[in-house]
């Protein structure tokens, strides 16, 4: 039923300071959409297995505020907070982001998401635009996708094989 | 500057001649001299970028010979790709239950709407039809 929707996670460099991600979902762009802005949804799919999230507080509207907590098993926080930018609902979605963790706080980035819907589905991509062509490579460089950086990511093998 | 430990691993990463030198050494361990060979510096400069390898726990630097070996620390490069791995793991696992959700959601919504005679419901119906027949 879904044979032309891709669910791969697909990760580029569209700029010196950004990257992008694309990943394709089997519904309308309205539900993708609204999964992505209200915290009743948001709790049920953003994170991993060993986080949970104790926070999620979102005030969807240009200049509106959302903050959201993660703790891993040993109780570390790992918090995403911003300001909404543009709210266009469904199609394009801009926010300035921090991500902070203990001992470490990131500069803002602006993140902004596009949903095309096309035959029920959704396209959406997300691109990620540092102040700074450094801050993205670190970003990057970091492993967002083992694609993006094939220099580091081969020597990460190599020293991986050499146990 | 009060780095946390991953974060001055990252810092040291995202310097291309520093990444480079990390490819030669991944290769096996070396001299300094043999390292500055490929890089038009000097070797204080190559010394510059192996202190901040070094002090990232990238490289160690052997003290039972006069040359001092260089050498990759495959500890240091094992907890960035497991951090690698997480942040990748993030979102694939994120997205996968937004897979679910976004399916409860189309389920939902074809519940309480129950069909009427406009185009979208019949597009709709003939699609369902045709997957049944598929």
């Amino acid at each position: 039923m879904d044979a032309c929707v891709d669910r791969t996670l697909r990760i580029t460099t569209p700029s010196d300071f950004e990257f992008a991600m694309t990943r394709q979902f089997d519904a309308p762009r309205r539900f993708v959409f609204d999964a992505m802005t209200k915290p009743e949804y948001v709790v049920r799919w953003l994170g991993c297995e060993q986080l949970t999230m104790p926070v999620c507080e979102i005030d969807l509207r240009v200049g509106g505020a959302y903050r959201f907590v993660f703790r891993s098993s040993d109780a570390v926080e790992h918090i995403l907070t911003g300001t909404y930018r543009e709210v266009v609902r469904p199609e394009r979605l801009a926010f300035g982001e921090t991500f902070a963790m203990p001992g470490f706080t990131s500069d803002e980035y602006l993140v902004t998401s596009t949903f095309v819907e096309e035959g029920g589905t959704t396209t959406l991509t997300t691109t990620i635009r540092h102040p700074t062509k450094e801050a993205r490579d670190g970003h990057l460089n970091s492993g967002i996708d083992k694609g993006v950086e094939p220099a580091y990511d081969r020597l990460a093998e190599i020293v991986a094989e050499m146990g | 500057m009060p780095l946390d430990p991953l974060s001055s691993t990252f810092a040291a990463l995202a310097d291309p001649t520093r990444r480079a030198i990390l490819a030669r050494l991944a290769l096996g361990e070396t001299s300094v001299m043999e390292l500055a060979k490929p890089f038009d510096m000097s070797l204080p400069a190559i010394s510059k970028h192996l202190k901040v390898l070094e002090h990232a726990g990238l490289i160690s630097r052997g003290r039972e010979a006069q040359w001092r070996p260089c050498r990759i620390a495959p500890a240091s490069f094992k907890q960035v790709d497991g951090w690698l791995g997480n942040f990748r793991r993030f979102w694939d696992e994120s997205f996968n239950r937004l897979d679910g959700l976004l399916e409860e959601m189309k389920a939902e919504e074809a519940a309480k709407a129950p069909p009427r005679s406009n185009r979208k419901v019949r597009v709709k119906k003939e699609k369902q039809r045709g997957r049944m027949r598929g």
